[in-house]
């Protein structure tokens, strides 16, 4: 349990910091949000007009320590104001139409990646210079070593153009409603399968290399040599022994994984045309909209917090060092 | 109004339909001719629009009071409608919810006749009462005032149901443009709305001809035909109107070339090869050049930009056919040296445009006029400078706005091969915004808006109203240049509502522009616009011009839209 409350309050501490830069950082990039913004008029804005937007806008001339402190205050109410580009919608709606689809479609890639790929690496690592131990671990790193975008053109030419097999773009067919019923799921599932794939074939290869590894040297350790002497059945010495301490270091990673995965996915969001956060973050991010900018680092960034802190509850489920050091 | 060119990429600040594809979507994009097949098929009568609104998921707003914000294409373009449509083609004013105009002897009344028989969607006539409404809201919520009207507004009175009596502060006769152009809005509706400027509209009620949502999805939404639109049974034929998401111009290119788009409006490379040739039957585009200028902006408060010869040798310097081929894909010509685009080619004065003969390229006259003021060429055959420094200058352009960046490549080149040691600097969209607008730039390639007449464009290029000094953001006159004469010609043509006056005044405008060379036109900006008619018929184009294509411009997108005819 202590064990769990200092990750606890190192997880806060990260928060705090996640909630900070992402007050800092959009106001370090160049350019003037105002400016952008008013863009369009071209001086035919009347000044009046141009003074009133700014209030509801938000725009504000107070120190930036002020501003920091008020901001703090919506933060801590949940309020993260209203999104510039998007205008008059609250930031926290704008992120609900994206946040969703975005955890649907990483999170789903992300944890079949790491299923196919763990157990790719322990049967390969168990099956030492075999087929797929000389096959796998070359060819997923060099499929991973393209970038995300490429891979989904690629797949989205092939699979979607060529082929005609998946949906070409969107979450769901645009004539079917977003409601509980067969047709929606169906529809949802076979539009995110292609984007899907495309993140599982980029990130399955270090995976497998990682648990492979990791494998191959704990099968080295004598307590293995142990539960073979003792005559446990291979299978039991596979997963029960050799895989369960090998996922250790890449339960670790899995954690961290999250984070790259969430911002990898944003390409391949934009290629697909599939409603998440990854148009939203460019859109921000190129019309200087600061609050929806600070929205969106802030729940990409508690996702990630969060997520890790579930992997070590994993953790302390997996090592029994972890929950004993505390006792 | 709505800028056929900019682009919402950036929140509304980017232009439209520049073409800012990176290489390998580009590849993809061709790779794809061969295998892109016609997909799913809306309902008959249903007109998919492919619109500037890139976006990966919709927002419900349909205020069309607050053009700042993330605004659903419907509300401005087939929902809310103005008294009065501008048709940039013929320069005349459509009759719309309002029938006819007419000045008082000293200009500073103006009477609107409004059409009878005119309903909200949801029934209840359309009156005087609610344009009075109207900018009274305008004039109680200064958001709302997007055009400032509220500049040279006095007073907006109902005569009677059917007309309307406007009287203004001081006589400003092209404040018609802004007031003809004002969407209309019920005040049955909104005098309940207690913060009209954050109000998202969910449900609008509306006199256009398509107010009905009938579906809104986060990647999708449609909107049926107003049950009492005044122009019914006629008019409109279409049934409804549909929006797909489209998060960027790729998209939006690969749905126009399968087919599933039936109205476009947003860029397309090469589009003879990429769309035209998959279907020569159905696929057409018309992207006519009446869109705002683009012009080479030199600093005029640096030296040696200040000097006009030194500008006329650097627009000689510059090889316009070449810029336009390379850059444009050849979509759009040569700037003309009045820089008016060819939505004022009505205005444009003959002798104006022969006396500019700094427009054409010749790299001869450009080096002698440089050499005769001074400027040698060192040992490296780069000019120097009076103090004796090398003549480098950088070219500010935004990075990603491929069409402008291989413009400004051709012209650093001709500059180069005048002596000038010019080079490409390309920035973020904000970045070079920000540099442009505070004057932090030497030379830049830059945009000028697509005003109704000349008067608004040669206010922007040389009055010194909007002049501001250096560090203060401009919206316009980036290249800060005031004439006072000028500034006298301007105030004449805005009191002046004698068409053979007001030609007097413009043409010693362009004679004005032409001599003293303000910034250096490179092209007038085409307007987008592709349709496919598998579907629907009575698309305007270059034969048929009744309207401008782009489904981009409000509210003449209301012209088109009525004239549509299913097959």
């Amino acid at each position: 349990m202590r064990y769990l409350l200092r990750r606890l309050a190192f997880y806060l501490l990260a928060a705090w910091a996640s909630i900070t830069l992402a007050f800092v950082i959009p106001r370090l990039m160049p350019g003037d949000p105002e400016a952008t913004m008013f863009a369009r008029f071209h001086g035919k804005l009347d000044p009046q007009a141009m003074a009133a937007l700014r209030d509801t806008f938000g725009f504000s001339d107070e120190p930036m320590w002020r501003q920091y402190i008020s901001y703090l205050g919506h933060v801590a109410s949940g309020d993260l104001g209203v999104s510039v580009s998007y205008f008059p919608a609250r930031v926290g709606d704008v992120i609900a139409t994206g946040m969703v689809w975005t955890l649907f479609l990483a999170g789903m890639a992300v944890v079949i990646a790491y299923a196919l790929g763990t157990l790719l690496g322990i049967a390969a690592a168990w099956r030492r210079g075999g087929w797929l131990d000389s096959i796998g671990p070359p060819l997923f790193v060099l499929v991973g070593a393209f970038p995300f975008f490429w891979l989904a053109m690629l797949l989205l030419f092939l699979f979607g153009f060529t082929l005609g097999w998946t949906p070409v773009r969107h979450a769901y067919d645009s004539r079917v409603s977003a409601e509980l019923s067969l047709s929606f799921v169906w529809s949802v599932v076979t539009h995110a399968a292609l984007p899907a794939i495309t993140i599982v074939v980029a990130t399955v290869g270090s995976w497998m290399l990682d648990m492979r590894n990791t494998m191959v040297s704990i099968l080295g350790e004598d307590y293995i040599t142990m539960a073979h002497a003792k005559g446990l059945p291979p299978r039991r010495v596979m997963f029960r022994y050799a895989a369960r301490n090998a996922l250790l270091p890449s339960v670790t990673s899995f954690g961290m994984a999250l984070g790259f995965l969430l911002s990898g996915s944003l390409l391949t969001e934009i290629v697909f045309s599939y409603p998440g956060q990854g148009y939203l973050l460019i859109q921000a991010v190129r019309s200087l909209d600061y609050p929806l900018i600070q929205g969106l680092f802030l729940t990409i960034t508690l996702a990630v917090l969060g997520a890790n802190f579930l992997v070590d509850i994993v953790y302390v489920w997996l090592d029994p060092r972890a929950r004993r050091g505390q006792q | 109004m709505t800028m056929g060119m900019i682009e919402t990429m950036t929140g509304g600040a980017a232009r439209d339909g520049t073409d800012r594809s990176s290489m390998p979507r580009r590849l993809l994009l061709v790779v794809c001719l061969a295998a892109c097949a016609p997909r799913s098929q809306s309902e008959p009568g249903v007109l998919l629009i492919e619109e500037k609104e890139q976006t990966a998921s919709f927002i419900r707003n349909f205020n069309p009071l607050v053009e700042v914000g993330d605004l659903r294409w419907p509300a401005l373009h087939s929902m809310y409608e103005p008294l009065f449509i501008y048709n940039p083609l013929d320069g005349a004013y459509v009759p719309w919810l309002g029938t006819a105009y007419e000045w008082s002897a000293d200009h500073r009344h103006l009477r609107i006749d409004l059409r009878r028989g005119v309903r909200w969607s949801d029934g209840t006539p359309f009156t005087a009462n609610d344009v009075v409404f109207t900018f009274g809201l305008l004039d109680k919520f200064h958001a709302l005032d997007l055009r400032g009207v509220g500049e040279f507004l006095d007073s907006v009175t109902a005569i009677d149901d059917h007309t309307i009596d406007i009287a203004f502060r001081r006589v400003f006769i092209p404040g018609f443009y802004y007031l003809a152009q004002q969407p209309m809005v019920p005040e049955h509706i909104w005098k309940g709305v207690a913060d009209p400027v954050s109000w998202a509209n969910p449900h609008p009620v509306a006199t256009g001809p398509f107010t009905e949502v009938s579906s809104f999805e986060t990647q999708s939404y449609q909107v049926e035909r107003n049950p009492y639109y005044w122009q019914l049974p006629e008019r409109p034929q279409v049934k409804a109107i549909r929006f797909l998401a489209f998060p960027g111009n790729d998209q939006a290119a690969f749905a126009m070339v399968s087919g599933e788009v039936d109205w476009a409006g947003s860029f397309v490379p090469a589009v003879d090869r990429i769309f035209v040739a998959e279907d020569r039957e159905h696929h057409h585009y018309w992207f006519p050049p009446i869109d705002g200028g683009v012009l080479l902006y030199a600093n005029t408060t640096r030296a040696p930009y200040d000097d006009v010869r030194v500008r006329k040798a650097l627009s000689m310097a510059i090889d316009r056919e070449l810029v336009v081929e390379v850059g444009m894909y050849g979509y759009t010509r040569p700037a003309d040296a009045t820089g008016l685009s060819d939505a004022h080619r009505r205005y444009k004065d003959a002798r104006a445009i022969a006396a500019g003969d700094w427009i054409r390229h010749d790299p001869a006259r450009a080096s002698a006029i440089l050499d005769a003021l001074g400027f040698a060429r060192g040992s490296d055959g780069i000019r120097r400078l009076p103090d004796g420094s090398r003549w480098q200058v950088l070219i500010q352009v935004p990075s990603g706005w491929s069409d402008w960046v291989r413009a400004t490549q051709v012209i650093a080149r001709g500059l180069r091969d005048a002596g000038i040691d010019a080079r490409m600097k390309a920035h973020d969209f904000n970045a070079w915004y920000e540099q442009v607008q505070s004057g932090d730039f030497t030379l830049a390639i830059g945009w000028a808006e697509p005003y109704p007449t000349p008067y608004g464009y040669y206010r922007a290029m040389m009055s010194t109203a909007t002049v501001k000094p250096l560090g203060i953001s401009a919206p316009e006159n980036w290249h800060r240049f005031g004439s006072p004469e000028a500034d006298v010609l301007l105030r004449e043509l805005e009191q002046t509502a004698d068409p053979a006056e007001e030609r007097r005044f413009i043409d010693e405008l362009q004679h004005w522009f032409v001599e003293n060379v303000p910034a250096i036109p490179l092209f007038p900006g085409p307007l987008w616009g592709a349709y496919n008619t598998t579907r629907f018929t009575g698309f305007p184009d270059a034969d048929n011009p009744y309207a401008p294509l782009s489904p981009n411009l409000s509210p003449q997108a209301l012209l088109v839209l009525t004239r549509l005819v299913p097959r």
